[in-house]
């Protein structure tokens, strides 16, 4: 166990090597510093055939009792026979070891609220995930929750990127939810264990508060009754009282976007530090006298997100230096499991992608360019011409390629096709092979590259003489955008201006889901055709596109055609 | 330098002794209007500057004696965790021709960062922010380990920023008394809204030795500011002023609280100075207030149209002040706000609207303070320590009075040909007297007004308050231990 203030400490249990239940069991740690809620990390000196947590474990810390919950990796084996007494402790005699095989990971909070987990049971709105949860979860619901919060996540960055008006984001977004977090349970499970799976970098930690706090500011505006949703949480915010609130009448009733003066009466003010209420400070939309902010309750949501924010700021970064800290490693089994989350959502839906059969070859590619969107087909068409690519050009075909089921094989087989029309093949395989094997993750420290999403390319370095990757909606300028598009024959003049005014606007993602719209006429209409990540990521577009020709030309057909061009290189 | 010295030095043509001692190494080309030399510099970081000052306010620890007397032989602890031996200084130094900025150096104590400047002999001396290691460690500590974690909350207003509004002839780097006026309102509006409003007390108002003030907010809850909520203290106070010609600034309506307080204090100083002709003269000819009367709304037009006329006539003798009475209210029975006129019926509300804030957005366009608010959202970002030298102007940067911030003149600063010359009649004057009570150098010049203040109404004042905190702090520190172990 370490002791040196951190919140989180490593405990190494031993025990009967059978069956081994952890429970009615005291565990007395000294030192630790006073916290609402720690993170310990259980180690398993031996691995039980059986282990079975229960809340009924208790932590004896010098200030008070805590239970553990469970962030469990084991399989749970559930007794059917509950035990509910908690208070029959040590049965078991623990150690304290340093040299252990890491096994599991437990979460500890405090043991008191009894009443607040039965008030969670109930049907709660609004989560401020202030308390550790305390229950169950096997290792495949570890993931599959996760997973789906990861979906939710990426909605809202998705709709929130393409500046979706607030109807369609809301009602988008509580489809997703319902889909995806149908019950308070999977909803605080998923939301902690993205917590310790996105709290490892700076750059995840931003990303994961940014969309976390999106969905709490929907939820809270969705929330009837902010009063008794302070209530619940335990937000005590002091409250002007009358007297007070007569003395500065004037000033709140000055500050704008204030009540009417008929409804100034009614209205009930909060008094908070100004560092709570940043938002109302920076907008002046509330009033200040003496470092503390007059907030009426119709603005209070603001207050409440700045609380939920720093709070997870702030547990997000300590977590962060403990996992650091080497307590989850590559030997337990969730470690890596955290580790892959973040690259873990566009797995699913873009990395070797070779559903229907219908996988990406040297052979086949070149007639595939159609379903290509404009930054991947320039990539082609640089490649045929130049015959070959730079570094930043062929990571991005490349991944790609490989996000479109082309395989390593394959995938050597077509540059080296291209690449040898200029160098021998001796060069080829000396300089380029290497850097393919390394992208399907055969080489080097063999991570499996995800394929570029379009805020990547987007935001990444614009292309120098003689390359041809980056985003041609937002590295081209438009006479060059306007002429290619023109000479690709993309739709009417009137929808090439309609896509350049979107360029013009700054919007290049959205002129490439235009484009998209263009050139795959009534595509919204056909079942099998997903237009969510369009605009988003290549591989979306890309998969798009030849469901919809598939489903317009009948598979069949594609299938000859490729058949053709395997004929014609043959 | 000497022949400077003795050309403006009424004791000129007999040094004495004292005053060959501190002007010592001629400069081999001065002339006349030499203000600033390294010769002179090297002087001044020798003698004058006030390193106690800088360092037992920089230290923030009650512990470090601030008294004249024991001051100089302050050695405060050097640990390396101390506030000051983490805190970033910059400095520019001239080799060779060639400016040089220095990043991240940091000093444990009151002689080391005495010996390097003195050693330096820096044109500029920045001040960054609190790190959680010691800056001068950046390179051996890995990348991005370095963070700022603690920064006063600075201010930064400089009359530049004032061009399009200045009408006394000066811009750029040059000011006057009449456009110094600006940086007298600004200051006055900034120090009631962060007193008031965020109740901050230890402000430090400093001249930046041309042609600007910098705001120093020293309390522990404005070092402790996230970059975010200082990037809203100051979006709080920036209103958006119309830039162009003849565009206004649209403030919101209703007036903020704060705005109200601003304007109540900014309208007495539009009308002193702003629309007289012994100031910028917006209403004091022709001309101007012609200009003036077109940046009326369209709809204003009947009123514009009848004033123009009649202050155009001769018999017209209004002053400026009357003048802008007399627009006011005629804007005001225009649209139907005062005494016994009928409001035109057919008159839009937005129209309406903008006649009636259009007197208020114009005092906020004349005299709001302009802020460069990027200084101060960042706690990383440098601003030029108190105490420098202006190398173009030679003056101090003085700490402000801002009870008397209406007497404070920058063209009145000391220069350090002056501040050599003051030395050189201190000591004539001094030379038998032997029981010389003055500690520092400083105090024998005219900086000890300035100095002495800073040092009576913002140190004394501010380590007061961190003795009370820290003595706070010792007190959880020891009950949390007696917790811990269970001895109350």
């Amino acid at each position: 166990m370490r002791n040196d203030g951190m919140v989180g400490a490593n405990v190494f249990i031993s025990g009967p090597k059978d069956e081994m239940t952890v429970e009615h069991t005291i565990f007395t740690l000294q030192g630790l510093p006073k916290l609402k809620s720690y993170h310990l990390y259980a180690h398993f000196l031996e691995e039980p055939s059986k282990i079975m947590i229960r809340r009924s474990v208790i932590f004896q810390l010098d200030h008070g009792d805590y239970h553990i919950t469970c962030l469990n990796n084991q399989r749970q084996q559930h007794n059917a026979s509950q035990h509910s007494a908690t208070k029959q402790h040590s049965s078991y005699s623990t150690k304290m070891n340093v040299a252990g095989r890491p096994r599991g990971l437990v979460a500890v909070s405090p043991t008191t609220n009894s009443s607040g987990s039965s008030a969670r049971a109930g049907v709660v709105d609004v989560d401020m995930y202030s308390d550790i949860p305390s229950f169950e979860l096997s290792l495949d619901e570890f993931e599959e929750y996760a997973l789906a919060r990861l979906k939710v996540l990426r909605k809202i960055e998705e709709l929130k990127t393409r500046n979706t008006p607030q109807e369609a984001f809301r009602s988008s977004l509580s489809q997703s939810l319902k889909t995806n977090l149908p019950t308070p349970k999977i909803d605080t499970a998923s939301h902690f264990i993205l917590r310790a799976a996105y709290c490892r970098s700076e750059d995840l930690r931003r990303w994961f508060l940014a969309q976390e706090c999106k969905l709490f500011s929907f939820r809270l505006e969705q929330c009837k009754n902010i009063r008794d949703f302070m209530k619940r949480n335990d937000i005590d915010l002091e409250m002007v009282d009358k007297t007070e609130k007569e003395r500065v009448r004037e000033k709140l009733l000055s500050v704008p976007g204030a009540p009417s003066p008929l409804e100034f009466n009614s209205t009930e003010y909060y008094r908070v530090p100004f560092v709570e209420a940043l938002r109302l400070v920076s907008s002046r939309e509330c009033y200040l006298e003496r470092g503390f902010a007059y907030v009426p309750l119709a603005k209070i949501i603001s207050i409440v997100e700045a609380k939920f924010r720093s709070a997870l700021s702030k547990s997000l970064v300590l977590a962060g230096n403990n996992s650091n800290n080497a307590a989850v490693d590559e030997h337990t089994r969730i470690g890596p499991l955290l580790k892959s989350m973040n690259s873990q959502y566009t797995g699913p839906s873009h990395v070797a992608n070779i559903e229907n059969g219908e996988a990406l070859t040297a052979a086949n590619v070149d007639a595939s360019v159609r379903s290509m969107p404009l930054c991947m087909s320039q990539l082609h068409a640089g490649l045929k011409r130049d015959h070959k690519l730079k570094h930043q050009g062929r990571l991005q075909f490349g991944l790609f390629l490989k996000g479109a089921g082309m395989s390593m094989e394959e995938h050597t087989m077509f540059f080296q096709r291209e690449f040898t029309k200029i160098m021998t093949g001796e060069q080829f395989n000396k300089q380029y092979s290497y850097s393919i094997r390394h992208m399907h993750g055969k080489e080097g420290k063999r991570a499996s590259y995800t394929p570029y999403n379009c805020m990547k390319i987007v935001m990444g370095s614009p292309p120098g003489g003689g390359e041809h990757h980056g985003c041609p909606y937002k590295h081209y300028d438009e006479e060059n955008l306007s002429a290619l598009l023109g000479k690709l024959h993309v739709g009417s003049v009137a929808e090439r201006e309609a896509i350049l005014k979107l360029k013009r606007d700054g919007n290049a993602q959205l002129a490439c889901a235009k484009h998209f719209e263009v050139v795959h006429p009534g595509a919204s209409g056909v079942e099998s055709v997903s237009l969510d990540g369009v605009g988003n990521h290549p591989n979306a577009w890309f998969t798009a596109s030849r469901k919809y020709y598939e489903a317009k030309e009948g598979s069949g057909k594609s299938v000859k055609m490729e058949m053709e061009v395997v004929k014609q290189e043959g | 330098m000497g022949a400077n010295l003795n050309e403006e030095n009424e004791f000129g043509n007999e040094p004495s002794s004292a005053g060959a001692a501190v002007t010592a190494p001629p400069a081999p080309n001065a002339d006349s209007s030499t203000v600033f030399s390294p010769e002179l510099l090297n002087i001044y970081y020798n003698r004058l500057f006030p390193y106690h000052l800088l360092h037992s306010w920089l230290s923030y620890d009650a512990s470090v004696s601030f008294a004249p007397g024991s001051a100089k032989a302050a050695a405060s602890s050097s640990s390396s965790s101390s506030v000051l031996s983490r805190r970033e200084f910059s400095t520019t130094i001239s080799k060779d021709g060639d400016e040089i900025y220095k990043r991240y150096q940091s000093f444990s104590t009151q002689s080391d960062l005495a010996s390097a400047i003195r050693k330096q002999c820096p044109l500029k001396i920045d001040i960054g922010a609190v790190f959680n290691y010691p800056p001068k460690d950046h390179k051996s500590l890995p990348a991005g380990k370095l963070q700022p974690v603690e920064r006063e909350l600075v201010f930064d207003i400089d009359l530049t920023d004032y061009d399009p509004i200045r009408n006394c002839g000066c811009s750029g780097a040059s000011i006057c008394g009449k456009c110094w006026k600006f940086m007298v309102m600004a200051m006055e509006v900034m120090d009631r809204g962060l007193r008031e409003d965020f109740n901050f007390r230890h402000l430090a108002w400093i001249y930046s030795g041309r042609r600007g003030v910098h705001c120093w907010v020293c309390d522990e809850g404005a070092r402790n500011l996230s970059n975010e909520a200082r990037g809203a203290v100051a979006n709080y106070f920036e209103v958006t002023l119309g830039s162009d010609r003849n565009k206004n600034a649209h403030i919101p309506h209703p007036l903020h609280p704060m705005l109200k307080r601003a304007h109540r204090i900014l309208e007495p100083h539009f009308i002193s100075s702003i629309i007289t002709e012994d100031g910028h003269g917006l209403l004091a000819t022709q001309a101007s207030w012609t200009k003036l009367l077109l940046t009326l709304p369209e709809s204003a037009n009947p009123v514009s149209c009848e004033l123009e006329k009649k202050w155009r006539s001769p018999k017209n003798t209004s002053t400026p002040e009357e003048k802008w009475t007399e627009l006011k209210s005629a804007l005001m029975s225009f649209i139907g706000k005062s005494g016994n006129s009928k409001a035109p019926k057919n008159m839009p509300n937005n129209d309406r609207l903008r006649i009636e804030h259009w007197p208020i957005e114009t005092v906020f366009k004349y005299t709001y303070p302009r802020l460069d608010i990027n200084v101060s959202k960042g706690m990383n970002h440098l601003l030029k320590s108190p105490f420098c030298v202006h190398p173009k102007t030679g003056r101090v940067c003085v700490p402000i009075d801002m009870e008397k911030v209406h007497a404070f003149d920058p063209l009145n600063v000391p220069t350090l040909p002056q501040l050599m010359r003051e030395l050189d009649e201190y000591e004539e004057q001094n030379k038998d007297v032997s029981s010389d009570t003055t500690v520092y150098d400083w105090q024998k010049t005219t900086l000890r007004g300035p100095f002495e203040h800073f040092e009576k109404f913002f140190l004394q004042p501010l380590l007061k308050d961190v003795r009370k905190s820290q003595l706070k702090e010792k007190r959880e520190e020891s009950e949390r231990r007696a917790a811990l172990v269970g001895d109350f």
